[in-house]
This record gives structure tokens, sequence and C-alpha cells, in this order.
């Protein structure tokens, strides 16, 4: 579920929309998200316009041709907005699309970051329904019939080109892709993972390209409620397991530092797949980094307990490097840290969200 | 000896100024004065304009904010918003912004004056915006730089809208609080969510999200702009070209450049005829100082002449009379600088920035002074004094003083012919640069020829006021005043001349600048009957009326005959300020029933529509009735037939004029926004409007503004006359500060001649016969001085009519005389020739006569 | 014999017509010494005087004052030798009207750069001994032709000339009044040992001289 914070960077935005126009404004109405919806592919790879939040969200390691090792993560989100529906204008504001990327380079120290951001339409920004194919002025993010995809990110600093190509099947996060996000029924989203991506591009820094391959992950989830009012952020990890298999572990946080609520699933090579509860899963703390810049203090290197029926497992997460907070507040979004971390016979992404201040959906 | 180093002795030289200052304040004050108008009116001049210059260049930037570039829609109609994609993506484009901009004002209503409004409602994309022209969102909103991809919250809001502080003002709202706007025909409130960084005296522009413009002001699918920003590294004037080269006719690209020039066409001309205008009047204070500089020393020719038997270098004669100009210059010069800072605070103030010509509308400058103009036109002020001293300092300087000492007045000899050649000389070189053509858009030659002839008139005075006096020289034989006054106009021409020289170059100036407001205004008023022949106007600012409402109106009672038209504004060159198009039916076969046709009558061929175009746009754009042109209105072949040319004397920028049907069928827009009707008979105005009011949509009907045409014919005239107050103004003071040289010229050279009228007296001639004879002679000097300025003056203006006009504003006129003003300057210049003369006099009369011939001065 | 303060030699002079004035005329002024030139109306009297102060240039021979050629002195030479070395006295008087009595007599004294004050107390100190004690601010339209012809004396001697041309000083004036500015001419012209040369038409003026000449179209004779 890692991604779905990003939405607090639209929690900024307050949607709070009344229409100007004659008459009544036209709300959209927003479906919620019910368990035992069968979830077909290549259809929800695509967009699911009228959910009120959705992102695909890319995250992975990668080994430069010299050996050297890279973190990155492409994300993309639609955000359907609470807007008079009958405004016939191809630039009414009903979907907004944008995208985060980052780049963690232990040479550099800290994220490279970029993002964009524009309302749907007018073939600018689009997020088709048919595949996963979202553009976003020059970012974009395609699905092929091959069932390979491909992502190109162009920021200031750094541009990713690069393709992902699946080698095992899609896992179907919660119950067959429904996934609880508190402790009520409705705060959940539609949640599908892809881990053990095959990674193969390119990376531009400065002007210097460098051909990669690596390992990556994209998950793809989407809702319209999510999390319950007195979270204020969540831990996720999403790990790809040296045997071949995938751990994905979260927990959502209350004021308190308490779980509110904690899931995941860990899928063996064999594809045999082991839903986990708020029972089962716990972080623990080992290290905390302090950020200069915003004075946030991140749990970065910690422990992972998984409860399991063949018996507990544990992974000691350790960051590619220390400083990869991420403060999009500048353009409107939270402060977090998103990095690169490894444990022993795994690699993968931690995301910490709600460390410096709470956040709003 | 330091002594021998230094020419000019001080205390000589002030005890010389100021005891001649002391004996004569008023032809100092006068000289003082005569500069100090100069420098003023220029200095006025030069700050309005600056300051409007200086608005212009900033509404543009307000509303244009930071782009690098931008596509603007050639007509308020805008362009196809898929034109906004496909330039976001050519190359060399990083990022793109799509604007919708709209004329529109507060509240529902008409607005009060015939301007309209003066709001510009820009509806934008935020997130576009942010990165393009991040000065268009609100202020607090907006992040530090570089902010890339946030969204000020209050824009995405339907109901938000963020203004620039002067709009703010004007809504007389607050941020929080609601406010309505009108644009396009309808009405909408919002919220007022931010203020956009700026100044208060910054244009009236309000922002809100591009898809609630589009809706609610119902411009579905248009845009009138995108604002585009390059690539890091791209050529700006390849992406420019290329860009050019793929847009449809109805867009057109605008860089800063191009609308910093638009604006410096827009007023010009305008500004150059007035600085032109301040320059003549500087040049009439230089004369005067001429004037008063050569008299005085000509008086005092025996007092230099001593001055240098006793000892003082001729350096030090060219320095005494030399800084006494320097004084008179510097102390006018001061004196005009604050004049002039006044003018240019009230002018602000009560006319605007455009001296009420209705160039800068909705911007109220403030004053903007700057070292430079401050120094140039004190320098102007100081050169125009030494100048006028220069002559007569050298001819000072150069004089006998053994023989200057002794000499008791003019030296001509009353036998010798002044010379005319260099006189004539200069008016035929004036007469010749008449007829080049314009610089730069400028009549540079016309006023140069003006300048010349105005020189050539004032060297000719001499021999002029010799020819003009010699029929009379047989007349005075039975009277001794009028013989003794003839003889010595006839004996002293230089004299004469001397003491013409300024006042025929404030009355020629003032005369030509009359002829030609008089003709303008007189073409004027003839135009307007032309075109104003209805009973009663009405019109919508915003949207128009449909078809259905048009013909409602056309069956209200006590209308027996309607035409509807509609006017917007189309740019044909990314350069010039933007002309009217007007929508009208016209018939095609007999434009002249519709519009004031002047020259040639074409008829389009087969398949090409025909359009009029009026005489300034013709002239502008330099097209002659049977060519073709582009008309950037959209539709498949936008190429048009010139049938023929109008006279138009309101849009300065030029008008194109189409008929109703072929403009709806390129466009497909079927509103108009004015209509003129004729009442049936003995139906009211009044009651016409309320029938016609009671047809139309409830909300229309709060908008319209009815116009009868007698009041629409005294609006225009008033605006005529507002736009042309300060050539009033100019005119007066021209006559004023040329009075007051007549007058002290004639009294000075009366003083002057004490010890003539003592000797006369010893010889027997009666007081009165003196006092006559000074009359007779100022009055005939007055008398030359109306027949050369006014001579000179309709010469001057047949420039300003057929070369400067034309030239700078485009458009021609007849030439109108104003007789009464003609008769009234004439009859003023001779009572105060005569007048001044006759009281000067009676000073100099009386003096103890025989004192004043044993007098040397 | 001290150098003569004033020698002419061999002068020439014509009028612009071609007219010869005089020709080959001669004279040696000795400091102190006071000579009277008397002629005819048009002989050319004021013309010499004009050769003398350097304000007309001859056809041929030499001017020179206290040794000094004025024809190797260029105009401003010749104008600061009048300023220093030279005082006049005209029929006329030229008394500037605006100025006042100190202000006329200190001129000759400011154009040698004097400060105001040093030179307008000097003026009065003249003024008061050619008899116009306590008159110093008065305006000349205040006097009479003899008390401005006094104050054209003092002009002519407040800055110690050594040389007084006075161009019919008394030319203006009735008979009684003559003879007292003759007197004081004399008297204040001796006192201060500058030499003059008094051009007159009057013998009684003349009289009053050490030399007496009658300037003829061959030169200078000698008188009576």
């Amino acid at each position: 579920m890692a991604p779905a914070f990003k939405l607090a960077s639209l929690a900024l935005l307050t949607w709070l929309l009344t229409a100007a126009a004659p008459g009544k404004p036209v709300l959209p109405v927003f479906p919620e998200v019910r368990a035992g919806q069968p979830l077909t592919f290549p259809a929800d790879h695509g967009s699911h316009p009228d959910y009120r939040t959705e992102w695909w969200y890319v995250t992975g390691w990668l080994k430069t041709e010299d050996g050297r090792d890279l973190g990155f993560q492409v994300t993309f989100f639609r955000s359907r907005l609470s807007v008079d529906q009958r405004n016939p204008s191809a630039f009414a504001p009903k979907q907004i699309l944008f995208a985060h990327a980052g780049l963690s380079d232990p040479k550099v120290g800290k994220l490279l970051h970029d993002g964009r951001m524009a309302r749907q339409g007018l073939g600018l920004a689009e997020a088709a329904t048919t595949d996963a194919d979202i553009v976003i002025d020059d970012w974009r993010l395609k699905g092929g019939a091959d069932g390979r995809f491909v992502a190109k990110a162009a920021g200031a600093d750094f541009t990713l080109d690069l393709a992902f190509t699946p080698s095992q099947p899609v896992l179907l996060q919660g119950d067959r892709g429904f996934s609880r996000k508190g402790p009520l029924p409705a705060q959940a989203s539609h949640y599908y993972s892809l881990p053990h991506l095959r990674v193969s591009g390119s990376v531009l820094q400065g002007r210097r390209r460098v051909k990669v391959t690596g390992e990556a992950w994209l998950d793809h989830e989407w809702s319209s409620t999510l999390l319950d009012p007195k979270a204020v952020g969540w831990d996720w990890v999403g790990l790809n397991l040296d045997d071949g298999g995938a751990l994905t572990a979260f927990r959502v946080r209350d004021a308190d530092g308490n779980a509110l609520w904690a899931g995941g699933s860990l899928r063996a090579q064999d594809g045999a797949t082991v839903p986990l509860g708020p029972k089962d899963v716990t972080f623990t703390t080992e290290r905390i980094w302090r950020s200069p810049r915003t004075g946030g203090r991140y749990p970065v290197q910690r422990e992972l307990i998984v409860r399991t029926p063949g018996g507990e497992r544990r992974w000691r997460l350790t960051p590619l490097f220390d400083d990869q907070e991420l403060d999009s507040r500048r353009t409107g979004g939270p402060v977090y840290w998103e990095g690169a971390v490894r444990a022993p016979g795994a690699r993968g992404y931690l995301e910490l969200t709600g460390y410096v201040s709470p956040l709003k959906m | 000896m330091p002594a021998e180093r230094r020419p000019l002795s001080r205390t000589a030289l002030a005890w010389m100024m100021v005891g001649e200052w002391r004996a004569h304040p008023g032809r100092v004050v006068t000289a003082a004065l005569a500069i100090a108008i100069g420098v003023a009116l220029g200095f006025a001049v030069h700050l309005i304009n600056g300051s409007a210059q200086n608005e212009l260049a900033q509404a543009v930037r307000t509303v244009n904010a930071d782009a690098d570039l931008q596509v603007h829609a050639t007509t308020p109609l805008g362009f196809d918003e898929r034109l906004y994609p496909a330039l976001a993506r050519s190359p060399g484009i990083a990022a793109a912004s799509p604007v919708v901009e709209l004329s529109a004002r507060f509240g529902t209503g008409p607005s009060r004056s015939l301007e309209g409004g003066g709001l510009t409602v820009l509806g934008v994309d935020p997130l576009r915006a942010a990165t393009v022209t991040p000065s268009l969102l609100g202020r607090g909103a907006a992040p530090a730089a570089g902010a890339k991809g946030f969204v000020p919250e209050s824009l995405f809001d339907p109901r938000a809208i963020v203004l620039s502080p002067a709009a703010l003002s004007a809504s007389g709202g607050k941020v929080g609080e609601v406010v309505t706007i009108t644009a396009a025909g309808r009405t909408v409130d919002f919220v007022v969510a931010g203020v956009l960084s700026g100044a208060a005296s910054d244009p009236q522009v309000a922002v809100l999200d591009i898809a609630t413009a589009q809706w609610l002001f119902g411009s579905l699918g248009r845009l009138q702009r995108v604002d585009l920003k390059f690539a890091s590294g791209a050529n700006p004037a390849a992406v420019e070209a290329a860009l050019r080269a793929r847009l449809p006719a109805d867009a057109q690209i605008v860089t800063a450049q191009s609308e910093a020039r638009r604006g410096d066409n827009l007023t010009k001309a305008y500004r150059v005829n007035l600085e032109m205008l301040a320059m003549m009047a500087l040049l009439t204070g230089g004369f005067l100082v001429y004037s008063a500089q050569s008299l005085s020393v000509a008086r005092r020719r025996p007092q230099f002449a001593l001055l240098r038997v006793l000892g003082l270098e001729r350096r030090g004669l060219l320095a005494q009379v030399f800084v006494e100009g320097a004084l008179v210059g510097g102390v006018g010069a001061v004196l005009g600088l604050g004049l002039g800072l006044g003018v240019a605070v009230g002018t602000l103030k009560f006319l605007g920035g455009d001296l009420g010509g209705g160039y800068f509308r909705g911007v109220s400058p403030d004053l903007v002074v700057t070292p430079l103009p401050i120094l140039v036109f004190f320098i102007l002020g100081l050169a125009a004094a030494l100048l006028g001293s220069l002559l007569p300092a050298l001819e000072a300087a150069r004089a006998q003083p053994g023989i200057a000492l002794k000499d008791l007045g003019d030296k001509n000899d009353p036998n010798a012919k002044p010379a005319a050649w260099w006189g004539f000389g200069l008016l035929a070189a004036g007469g010749a640069a008449a007829f080049l053509p314009a610089v730069g858009g400028l009549p540079l030659f016309g006023y140069l020829s003006i300048g010349l002839m105005l020189a050539g008139g004032v060297a000719a005075m001499p021999w002029l006021s010799r020819v003009l006096l010699s029929p009379l020289q047989g007349a005075g034989r039975r009277n001794v005043s009028i013989d003794l006054a003839l003889k010595r106009l006839w004996g002293a021409p230089s004299q004469a001349a001397v003491a013409l020289c300024g006042i025929v170059a404030s009355t020629s100036l003032m005369v030509a600048m009359a002829v030609m407001v008089a003709s303008l205004r007189g073409s004027v008023d003839d135009w307007l009957t032309e075109i104003l022949p209805s009973d009663l106007l009405f019109r919508v600012e915003s949207g128009g009326f449909d078809a259905d409402t048009r013909a409602r109106i056309a069956k209200a009672p006590g209308v027996r005959d309607i035409l509807f038209q509609k006017t917007l504004p189309l740019r044909l060159s990314s350069d010039m300020p933007p002309l009217v198009l007007l929508v009208r039916p016209v018939d095609k076969a007999r434009p002249d029933a519709s519009l004031p046709m002047i020259g040639r009558i074409l008829d389009a061929p087969d398949g090409v529509t025909p359009v009029w175009l009026s005489e300034p746009a013709a002239r502008l754009y330099g097209r002659e009735v049977g060519e073709r042109m582009v008309l950037p209105l959209g539709g498949a072949n936008p190429q048009v037939f010139v049938a023929g040319v109008w006279r138009d004397y309101a849009r300065q920028a030029g008008a194109i004029a189409i008929d109703q049907s072929d403009y709806t069928r390129l466009t497909g827009d079927d509103l108009r926004t004015e209509a003129s009707l004729e009442l049936k008979p003995g139906a009211t105005p009044a009651g016409a409007a309320r029938a016609i009011r009671a047809a139309l949509p409830p909300d229309q009907a709060a908008q319209v503004q009815f116009f009868e045409t007698r009041q629409m014919r005294a609006i225009a005239l008033r605006l005529f006359d507002s736009s042309f107050a300060l050539t009033y103004a100019l005119e007066a003071i021209a006559i004023v500060v040329g009075l007051a040289g007549v007058a002290a010229t004639f009294s000075a050279q009366t003083l002057a001649r004490t010890k003539e009228f003592g000797m006369l007296r010893h010889v027997g001639v009666l007081r009165r016969q003196i006092i006559l004879m000074l009359a007779v002679e100022g009055g005939l000097l007055g008398a030359v001085g109306v027949i050369a300025g006014l001579g000179l003056g309709l010469a001057m203006s047949q420039v300003l009519i057929h070369v400067v006009n034309p030239q700078s504003f485009h458009w021609t006129m007849e030439t109108r005389l104003p007789l009464p003003l003609f008769a009234s300057l004439t009859v003023a210049l001779i009572a105060a020739g005569a007048g001044t003369a006759v009281l000067a006099g009676r000073r100099a009369l009386s003096a103890d006569a025989v004192r004043a011939v044993r007098e040397d001065w | 014999m001290s150098p003569a303060v004033l020698s002419l030699t061999a002068l020439r002079k014509s009028v612009p017509g071609g007219r010869v004035l005089f020709a080959g005329l001669n004279l040696e002024v000795a400091p102190g010494e006071i000579v009277a030139i008397m002629g005819e109306s048009g002989v050319g009297k004021s013309t010499l005087l004009n050769l003398i102060a350097g304000l007309d240039q001859a056809d041929s021979g030499g001017v020179a004052i206290d040794g000094v050629a004025l024809e190797s002195l260029d105009d401003d030479g010749r104008t600061r030798m009048r300023r220093d070395r030279i005082g006049f006295v005209f029929q006329a008087f030229h008394i500037l009207p605006h100025l006042t009595l100190a202000q006329n007599v200190a001129l000759p004294l400011v154009l040698q750069n004097l400060n105001a004050a040093e030179a307008t107390s000097r003026a009065m100190t003249i003024l008061d001994s050619i008899g116009l004690p306590g008159r110093a601010g008065d305006r000349p339209s205040q006097l009479s032709g003899g008390e401005l012809q006094r104050v054209a004396l003092a002009r002519a001697l407040v800055h110690r000339p050594a040389l007084v041309l006075a161009d019919e000083p008394t030319g203006n004036l009735d008979p009684e009044t003559a003879a007292r500015i003759l007197a004081l001419f004399v008297a204040e012209v001796r006192g201060s040992g500058a030499a003059a040369i008094l051009v007159t038409h009057s013998e009684r003026a003349a009289a009053v001289a050490d030399r007496s000449l009658n300037l003829t179209r061959d030169g200078l004779v000698h008188a009576g």
C-alpha cells in the first residue's frame, strides 16, 4: 500500500468545491472498494477514473555498468476531484495527474527528485483505462502487449528511461486484491503488486548516460476512502527476496506511534502466499536518522518481524544511505522518507511518512 | 598679476547687472518667464509621456506576466483550444500555459464610462501557470522561487478569484468577500481568494480557473492566449520561426519586444507631436529672450562702450552679456522645471496619462521623475537663453568702443536695403522639407519644415516690414505724427525686426495650431454627422444580441428602422496596436450608403470577401483599393479584397469594415453588440428604449446602454476637445508670452528713445503728437507682426494639415480657417503694440525734455 | 629728464573716405605735464585721443605710453593699458545712470579686480576731495552737469593713472561752471602727478595747460 500517502500532497489542495454555475452543482459519486471484485488484466493495469485516488508506484535497485548500486522510484498518481461534473470545458479539473521520480545515488548522498502535475485532458495528461498508460507531458508509464512496462521520467538533475519485465505472476494483496487499511471495512483499496520485475534501461545524470540493470517492484492501488481519521502516517516496506519470494508489510500509525492497522503478504517463490494481518507485522527501531533540514527523526534502520504460519521471520533493514528524505513541501506535497533498503537476503524500498507533521487526507 | 588672467571683474559684472535689473525688472522677468514657460511645457509633456509609457509597459507586464513568448488570438473570439497541446509539444518549448482572456467589469449594470470596465479576466490553469507565469498566481499562496507543480488551492475553486491590487480596490471588496463580475454578457459571483503582487496603479486583473472561465463566460473550446516558456538551450528565434509557420490565421506570436513596439506604436505619433509642440514653445521662448537681450544690448551699447574704454576686455564684455543671459536662462529653467512638474501632476490627475487622448484606458500613471530629463530640460532652457544672448553679445563685443560710446541709435542707413535672401532661403528649404516622407512613421521632416519656415520668416522680417510699410511712405505727409512714425520704422528696420521676431514666432505657431485644430474639428464634426444619422444608439458591452433577440428588438414599438453591428479588436500584426473590425450590414454595390467612402470603390471578384478599410488602416498597413489581404478571422480562406477606403477619425489604429453576413460565415459568431435605430414618427427615445429593454432577456436588459445621437455627438466632440486641451493651453500660453514680449519690447524701445522725444519736443512737436506717433508706430508694428504671423502661420498650418497629420495620425482633413480667432488676434496684437508703446511713451515724456537731450542715455 | 609718459611718432590717420586727417604728427608728453590740444571741428582731435587710448588705429606711426608701443599690443593688451595707465574725462560725462556715484567712480578699480569694499572706499575718499562729500550713495540723476563732471574727474583719477585724456570736459557746461571745473581739473591732475591731454575749443581752457598745441593736417604746432 506504500504510496497511498502521496495523495496527502493533494490534501493540501482542499477541493471543497462549490459550484459557481447556475443551479446546483453535480458532484461526482465515488464508488467504494468492495471485496470480491475480481481483477482482470490488462484492463486493471489501466486507470480507474471513478475512484478518488489511484497510483502506480515503481521502486527498485539498479546496478550500473561499473557496478554501483542506485535506488529509484517512479510514481504516477491520479486524483479525481470533487468538482461540478456539468462543466463541459476540456480543462475542467475532474482528474488531476501527477508524478514523482527519485534517484538514490550514494555518491550524491541525498535523494534527487522531481515531479510533474497536470489536469487530465487535451492529450497532454491522460490515463488510459484499457492498460497501464499514464502520460504527463514528457513523463510516461506504459504497459505493452508483451506484458512489459516502460517508464520515462526526465527531471532537472536526472532522467530515468527504464523497461520492466515481469518474471512472476501478479501478486494480489489482501483478499484477492481487496486490501484493508483501517479498522472499518470501507478503509480499503484495490491493491496488487508485481515484484521481481527485471529492469533494463539507462539513467542520465548530468551529461552522463549509464546503462543499468536491476530488480524492481510495481504497486498499483486505487481507492475512494483510505485512511482512518486518527492515522498520522505509516511505514511500508516491499522486499524482493533473493530466493524469489516477495514480502509486503505496512502499518498505519496513530499520533502515539501505535499501529492502527497493519498488514501485508509474504509470497514464496512457488507462489504460495501468506496474507498478513494486523497482528502479524511488527517494526522495531534500531537507529534513528535526524534530518538536518527538517528536523524529522526517521527510524531508518529497523527490524521487521513477521509472524507466519511457519513461524516468526525477521529482516534487519539497512538503508542504502541515510539521507533519502524527500521534501516536496515546496511543490505542495509532504515531507517523507522514501529509500532503498537492504536486508540479509533481500532488497527493497522503505517508506516512512508522518514523521515531520501528520499526514492529512 | 592674477588680475591679468581674470578678464571678468565680478564686482563690475554684479554692479552692471543689478543696476540694469533694478532699472528694468519687467524685461528680465519677461525673458525668464519665456524660458520658464518653454521649459515647463517641454518638461511637463515629457514627464507625462514618460509616466504613461512606464504605466503602459507595466500594464503589459502585469497582464502578460513573464512568459518568454506568447501566442495571442487576433480577435477576442480566440482560437481553437487544440492549438494549445500542439504548441506544448512543439520542439524547444519547455512549458505552455493556456489562458482565457476576457474584458470584463465589476458589477452587473452597464459601466458608467464609454470606455468599458477596464477589468481583464484571465482564466489560467494554475498547474501550468506555476511554471510559465508564476506572477499570475496569488500573493501569499505563492511559494519560494522555482516552485514547480505548486497548486494554489484557491485557483481550483470555481468560486475563487484572485485580484490584482487595482482590481481589488476597484471592486470595493476585500479578501474573503464576494465580488460580482460581468464578462461576455454573463454575470457571476466570486469570492476573493487572494491578491496578485504588484502596484495599485497596475491594471485591473482578475485570475480564475481556466475551466471556470471557459464554462461560465461562454468561451468553451476557445483560448485567447497561450504563454510559452522556452526549453533551456533552445534558440528563441528558431523556435519562434517554427511556431509561426504552424499557427492558424487567427493566432499570432507576441513577444515582450513586439508588445513593447505595439505600445510604442500606439502612442508614438501622439507623444512625438506633443514633444515637438513643447519644443516649439521652448523655441518661442528662445526668440523672446533673443529679442529682449538684443534690445537690451542695443540700448546699453554706449554703456558697454564706456566699460570697454575704461578697461574692460572684449572677453569680459562678452562674458558680461553671456552671464546675464545665463542667469536669466538658469532662473527661467529652474522656474520652468518646477512649473512643469506642477503641470504634469495636475494633468495626470485631471486628464490622465494620455492628456485626454484616450490611449491608456484604465491606467492611472504615477509620476516618474528621473534626474536625466531634469538636467536635459535645464540645459535646453539655458541653451535657449544663451543662444538668444549670443548674437547680441557678439555684437556688443565687436563694436568699436570709441564710436559706440557716442552712438545714438540704429546704425542702419535708411537707404540700405535689408538683406532678405537668407530668410527666403530658409523659407524655401522649409517648403522643400515638407515634401519629404516620414521617418520611422514620424513626420520629422514636417517639423523640420515648420522650424525652417519659422527661422526664415523671422529672418525675412526686416525686409518684410519695409515692403509692408513702403506703400504707406507717402501716406503720412499731412500728419507729422504718422510721418515721423513711418520714417522711424522705415529707417530702423532691424530694430523693428527685433521687436517683431518674438511676436511673429509665437503668433505664427499659434495660428498654425489653431488652423490645424479648427480643420480637424470641422472635419470630425462633418464626419460625425455622416456616421451618426440615426436617432438612438444602444449597445451591450459584453456578450451580444442573438438573432432571436434582434428580431424581437426590431419589432419593439417605436422602432422604425434598425441596424445592428459589432465591433471587436483585431490584431493584424504583432507590432501594431489592434485595429477595429466593424461588422455591419454593408451594401456591396453601394458601400457609400453605409460608410463615408473616399476615393475609388471596386467590386470584389466572385468568391472573394470584400472589406472596406478606414483611412488610417489603409495608410498604416499600406493597403490600396483593389489589393488582397489576409483577414485573420479563421475560416478556410482568410483572403479578402480591399473594396474601398472610408474616412474615420475615431479609430486611430485603423478599422476594417466587413459585411455582417460575411463575418458570420467566416467566424460562426452571430452575436451583435451595437445597434442604431430610427424612431417612428411621434416615438420618443425614452419610450423606444423602454420598449427595447422589455424585448431583451432580463440580465441583458440590465446591461444595455442607450445613447441619443445628439448625446453621442456631444460626447464625441467633448472627447475631441479634451484631447486637444493641452493644445489649447499651449496656444493660450503662446499668445500670452507673445503679447508679454510685445509689451516688453515696445516699452523698452520707447524708453530708450527718451532723448529723441526730448529733441522733438525742443523743435516744437506737441506731446500728444509724440503719443500719436508712438501709437501709430506700435500699431503698425503690431499690424506687420499680425500679417507676417498670419502668413507664416497659414503656411505652417498647411504643413501640419497635409504633412504632419497624414504622416503621424494617418488621416486627412480639409483646411478651415478660424476667422474669429484671427480677427481677435489681429485686434489684440495691434492694440497691444499701440497701447504699450503709448504707455511707455507717457513715461518717457514725463522726464524733463531739456535734460533728456543733454543725457547720453 | 624722465622718460615721456606719452610719445607719438610720425602719426598718420585718414578717415574711411580717404581724407587724411593728419600726418607726420609727433608729440612727447613728460610726466605731470598738461598739454592742451586745440583745433577746428572735424580736424580729428577726438580721433587723436582715440589713437592715444588704443581705441583706434593709426595708418602709420607709433603711439607709446610709458615707453610701451601700443602697436605691439593686442586688443586685450591695449585694454589693460587703458585700464591701468589712463583716465578719461568726456564732454558728455558718461556717468552710468543706474550706479551710485561711488560705484561710478570705483569702476576703474573694480575693473582692475580690486574688491568692491576697497574700491568704494577709495572712491569715497576722492569724491570727498573733489567737493562731493557725503554724496557717494546718490544716483547720477540727482546731479547737475557740473557735479557730474566732478564725478567723471574723480573716476579719471581714482586709479592713479599716468595719463588723463580729457575730451572737451567743459563743453557741456555753462561758462561759470566750466571755469570751476577747469580749475578743479588742473588742481587734481597736478595733485595726482599725472600727465594730461586736454582737447578743447576754449582758449581759456588751453591757457591753464603747460603747453598749448594746434592740431592741423601737418601735425601739432604751437598755438599762440
